[in-house]
């Protein structure tokens, strides 16, 4: 479904990802893996249309996508759930939801808020507060819910686990997994990476902008190399 | 006493016109926080717009009610045409260059525009009046009088500030415009179009400019090269005393600093030559010890 | 390092292709060059015009006296040959366009035909265009014995270019009417002798020749500036326009100081310069000048620290607009004689030249035209400026400007007392201004608000920023270009400002670190 074939990106002079290339298969959930400053946040970036590649290209669907503006990206069907979920903290939790459906213009906008409200109730109770003022799980909950209401073929989430606590990690992936049985494709970057490949379908080791390592998720898992860098 | 109430009003009447330019300030910062220096030189253009259709175009004896909304229609046109080709000119290509670029190129935009006016429009090296398009004469309640074009300012100001404070929290656009202000950078990976949401942003400074500099022509009866720069200079003044981002801060501030302005005028030291000392006396002192103004909020500064 | 290790060490980080056409030779360039050589040669007016020297160069007088090729065909046959050699085609061919064009534009308006015109213009335009992708040459730096006989050589050659482009057209457009486009051309032959010798890397062998042997560089620089005057632009008229530079050029080093260095931009800098001046002239008829000079630059390095005060607080574009309120304080001040110490709009008239031991300095000394010394106490006056700004740059102080440029916060976190340096800033630049400003006072006898409007403070900042912000001949390049053009272009002083605002833009936008500036 995406495939990412030899991405070098470069920050001004230095090559933040080298020679990057792995695919996307529909229905999956792939994670890429790897310590940090390894490139991962800037190949989501890249693929979401944020940054240019040097080199490389990128294919969603068939259809090269890597010179694409980001909302073309976007309306491709690809969402991205950033670092940090970066939502809009002075905008209400509604107002972020409906600004994930800024592309669309259908009339189903009303029942995905409602199937999101249905998702994660708490959301909807407190709907018209400002999402600046909601715990860090409850933004997640929030991001995720922005970027599933684009109706994207695949979600990119960006450590989406970072600083929650053990439960809300177990709820953030049940809840991806959810997700891929309903038919979205995920990929995602994770620091955790056992409950990201415990989750994934196939995971992908980048270290400095390469990749190195790639196979289903529980081989990775069981791979030494992995097991000392990334699992400790 | 009656000398007071009426240096209030001129004072409000002034600040109401301020408003009009501030808010192409404020909305301009909150999306780019770029101090569009050259947006006074957008009313500067948008006036002597106006003042083109009436005096060259429109025939002679039409009526007031007929040539005011064609002057208003001219001076809008012009002022849209240059806020959008500033902005994809000038502006675009620098988004994410140094610090200082963005502010030399406005100081930039705003010089050649104020001489190209100068050098090239008929009569425009000396101050222009400018067309009588308004009923003379004034309201008079109690001691205070007011020109029938401070009332209409003081009318078409205040609507005008509400109308965009209700597109910005209503709209599509408006819910646009505030995610890309907050984070420019998520506000693309939701689709949003931050290049067309900035433009957007510029086009309706350009209108309340435009509009702005009619109200402004035919209340002070005169126009030239240099109302850009000054009123610019007060709108910005007033964008920063309300809480530069902030669309209600920005009406606020525009009165705030009409009423210094006229009353400083009257009673403080030095007179009426020293009114605008001041207007920047107070600039300073806000930009010091308040740069997040009335209603600014804090974190949203570049302090 | 050989040629060809130079080239592979630039293409390298790119990656890019080596351009093929480095090792063919480019035979539509060589045309280039060609069609220039034989278009200076070709008659440029079809008839003979009358008065002055120029046009009648420009006719088949040539075919009489071939060795009369002067003026701006010599250039032409110069910019031809450095066209014919691969590595400057471009600097060249824009110095032909430059040429071209404002010779053809000026024989268009007089109605006369041209032939060489055309031509040469053609072969510039090829020349632009079939620009070679080769870098600089890396010249050895020679010992001593050769370097110091080759940076007198390099300051004379500078010393002819500066009389040269200030003599160009001539003083008044009585005498010759088509001053302004002699004098255009001229420039455009002087910006590609620079871009020749940029291409072939003399410049930067220069720079690093002068960084070197830096005392004496600096000595025969300065006496080279004090020549003047022996030159062919040794008249009383020039003397003054050359010093009227020296103090806006003193002036520009002093924002430089301010902009350059420490990144902090001031918009209401001219008030300085006015501070000075008026300060000067309120005691020009009390005390002698050295004194009435030190109150200026000490008045004006007071309102320096009231400005920078602000910084404190105050950051970026708020605090360039905290700097433009002052300004504008100070002017409407200043215009409304507030104390009645500046005139008002009677400015103050009737200050008196500078005299020191006996000598008024509007008089001539000797053989030497009036104005010298005006001249020479503004060139001392730039050199001082200079030493300040270098010494400035690579002390303590200027490490610490840099790292608030930069970033002020991380300069916080090391340490940099960032408070303290940034006053610094905003006073010795003042103080520069402050004394430039009593140069100015007695050089004009006359002080009035006016020459302190935005306007000017606009001026001074393009001249730093056309020149490159925190580079030390860059404010003097920059004041040069942006006084020398409105005297040598009175017809086109009504586009002064507009040209400034545009150039701002356009720098800003492709060369936003100066034109002087390599990078």
């Amino acid at each position: 479904m995406l495939e990412v074939h030899g991405l070098s990106v470069a920050h001004g002079a230095i090559e933040a990802v080298k020679d990057v290339s792995f695919t996307v298969a529909e229905g999956q959930i792939v994670c890429l893996v790897g310590a940090n400053g390894a490139g991962k946040t800037t190949t989501l970036r890249t693929i979401s249309g944020l940054l240019r590649p040097v080199r490389g290209e990128i294919v969603f669907q068939g259809r090269p996508i890597h010179r694409l503006p980001a909302h073309a990206v976007l309306a491709a069907g690809i969402a991205h759930c950033p670092e940090g979920r970066r939502l809009f903290t002075g905008l209400t939790v509604e107002e972020n939801l409906l600004l994930g459906a800024h592309l669309r213009r259908d009339r189903q906008i009303e029942p995905d808020l409602s199937r999101v409200y249905d998702l994660f109730p708490v959301l909807g109770e407190r709907r018209t507060e400002r999402a600046g003022l909601f715990s860090g799980g409850e933004q997640q909950m929030v991001a995720i819910g922005r970027a599933m209401m684009a109706r994207p073929k695949l979600v990119m989430f960006d450590e989406p686990t970072m600083g929650l606590s053990p439960i809300m990690i177990q709820r953030i992936m049940d809840t991806l997994a959810l997700l891929r049985d309903q038919g979205t494709t995920i990929l995602m970057v994770e620091q955790n990476a056992l409950a990201a490949l415990t989750l994934a379908d196939h995971g992908h080791v980048v270290d400095l902008g390469r990749t190195t390592l790639q196979g289903p998720g529980e081989h990775l898992l069981a791979d030494p190399r992995i097991r000392e860098a990334y699992l400790g | 006493m009656a000398t007071l109430a009426q240096q209030i009003v001129n004072g409000l009447v002034l600040g109401a016109l301020i408003g009009l330019i501030a808010l192409g300030y404020t909305m301009v910062y909150g999306i780019v926080q770029l101090i569009n220096f050259a947006h006074g030189e957008v009313f500067m253009v948008g006036a002597f717009g106006a003042h083109f259709i009436s005096l060259y175009v429109l025939p002679e004896g039409v009526p007031w009610y007929a040539a005011l909304p064609v002057m208003f229609l001219a001076a809008v046109a012009v002022s849209v045409v240059v806020a959008m080709a500033m902005e994809r000119l000038a502006y675009r290509p620098l988004r994410g260059a140094h610090t200082l670029a963005p502010l030399i190129t406005a100081l930039g935009v705003s010089i050649l525009l104020q001489e190209v006016v100068r050098v090239f429009y008929p009569g425009a090296t000396a101050p222009l009046p400018f067309p009588r398009a308004f009923p003379d004469g004034s309201l008079a309640v109690g001691p205070v009088t007011v020109l029938w074009t401070g009332v209409l300012a003081l009318t078409v100001a205040p609507l005008l500030g509400a109308a965009v404070h209700l597109y910005v929290e209503r709209s599509r656009l408006g819910r646009a415009m505030r995610a890309t202000a907050q984070d420019a950078d998520a506000a693309r990976l939701m689709g949003i179009d931050t290049d067309r949401v900035t433009l957007a942003t510029f086009v309706i400074g350009g209108v309340l400019a435009g509009v702005g500099a009619v109200l402004y022509g035919i209340h002070y009866t005169q126009i030239d090269t240099a109302i850009g720069f000054q009123n610019g200079i007060f709108a910005f003044t007033a964008a920063v005393l309300g809480g530069i981002g902030s669309i209600r801060g920005a009406m606020l501030g525009a009165l705030c600093l009409g009423l210094v302005k006229s009353l400083a005028g009257q009673y403080a030291w030095g007179g009426a030559q020293y009114d605008y000392v001041w207007v920047f006396a107070l600039l300073i002192l806000v930009l010091m010890f308040r740069p997040q103004g009335f209603l600014g909020r804090p974190e949203r500064v570049r302090a | 390092m050989t040629l060809d290790d130079a080239k592979v060490l630039v293409d390298a980080p790119g990656g890019r292709h080596a351009n093929p056409a480095r090792h063919r030779p480019d035979l539509l360039a060589w045309a280039g060059a060609a069609l220039v050589l034989v278009g200076a040669l070709l008659p440029w007016a079809a008839f003979v015009l009358p008065g002055g020297a120029y046009p009648d160069r420009a006719t088949l007088q040539f075919f009489d006296a071939p060795h009369l090729v002067s003026g701006f065909r010599l250039h032409l046959v110069l910019l031809g040959l450095a066209g014919l050699a691969g590595r400057a085609r471009r600097p060249a061919g824009i110095g032909v366009v430059v040429i071209a064009v404002v010779h053809l534009a000026f024989l268009i308006g007089l109605g006369a035909p041209s032939a060489g015109g055309p031509v040469a213009l053609v072969g510039g335009v090829l020349l632009v265009w079939r620009r070679p992708a080769v870098p600089a040459l890396s010249l050895p730096l020679p010992g001593r014995v050769l370097a110091w006989p080759a940076l007198l050589a390099a300051f004379a050659g500078l010393l002819w270019l500066v009389s040269a482009t200030l003599t160009a057209g001539g003083q008044s457009r009585a005498t010759n009417p088509h001053g302004g486009a002699e004098f255009l051309a001229f420039c455009g032959f002087a910006f590609a002798l620079v871009g020749v010798l940029s291409a072939y890397g003399v410049l930067t062998w220069l720079a690093a020749l002068t960084q070197r042997h830096r005392i004496f560089a600096f000595t025969v620089m300065l006496a080279c500036a004090l020549l003047l005057p022996v030159t062919g632009a040794g008249t009383g008229y020039w003397m003054t326009v050359a010093s009227t530079i020296g103090v806006y050029a003193a002036t520009a080093i002093g924002l430089n100081i301010v902009v350059g260095l420490a990144g902090l931009l001031d918009l209401g800098y001219v008030a300085f310069l006015g501070i000075g001046a008026f300060t000067a002239a309120n005691l020009a008829h009390s005390v002698p000048f050295p004194v009435a000079a030190l109150a200026g630059a000490a008045v004006a390095g007071f309102f320096g620290v009231v400005v920078g005060a602000p910084t404190l607080r105050v950051r970026g574009d708020y605090l360039a607009i905290v700097t433009l309120a002052f300004g504008e304080i100070f002017f409407r001040a200043a215009q409304n004689d507030i104390g009645g110490l500046t005139g008002g709009v009677n400015a103050i008239p009737g200050i008196p030249p500078i005299t020191l031991f006996g000598q008024a300095f509007n008089q001539p000394v000797g053989a030497l035209p009036g104005g010298f010394l005006y001249y020479g106490l503004a060139v001392l006056l730039v050199a001082a400026a200079m030493v300040v700004l270098v010494n400035l740059k690579h002390s303590r102080t200027g490490r610490a400007w840099e790292a608030i440029r930069e970033d002020e916060d991380v300069a916080r976190a090391m340490g940099v007392r960032t408070g303290r340096a940034k006053i610094l800033a905003f006073l010795v630049g003042a103080t520069m201004a402050g004394l430039a400003g009593a140069v100015f006072a007695h050089k004009l006898g006359t002080v009035g608000y006016e020459s302190f409007d935005f306007s000017e403070s606009v001026t001074l900042l393009a001249a730093v920023i056309l020149g490159g912000m925190g580079t030390v001949p860059g404010a003097v390049v920059g004041a040069s270009l942006l006084f020398v053009l409105p005297e040598k272009l009175r017809e086109f002083s009504d586009y002064r400002l507009m040209l400034f605002g545009l150039a701002l833009i356009l720098i800003m936008r492709f060369r936003p670190r100066g034109l002087v500036s390599s990078s």
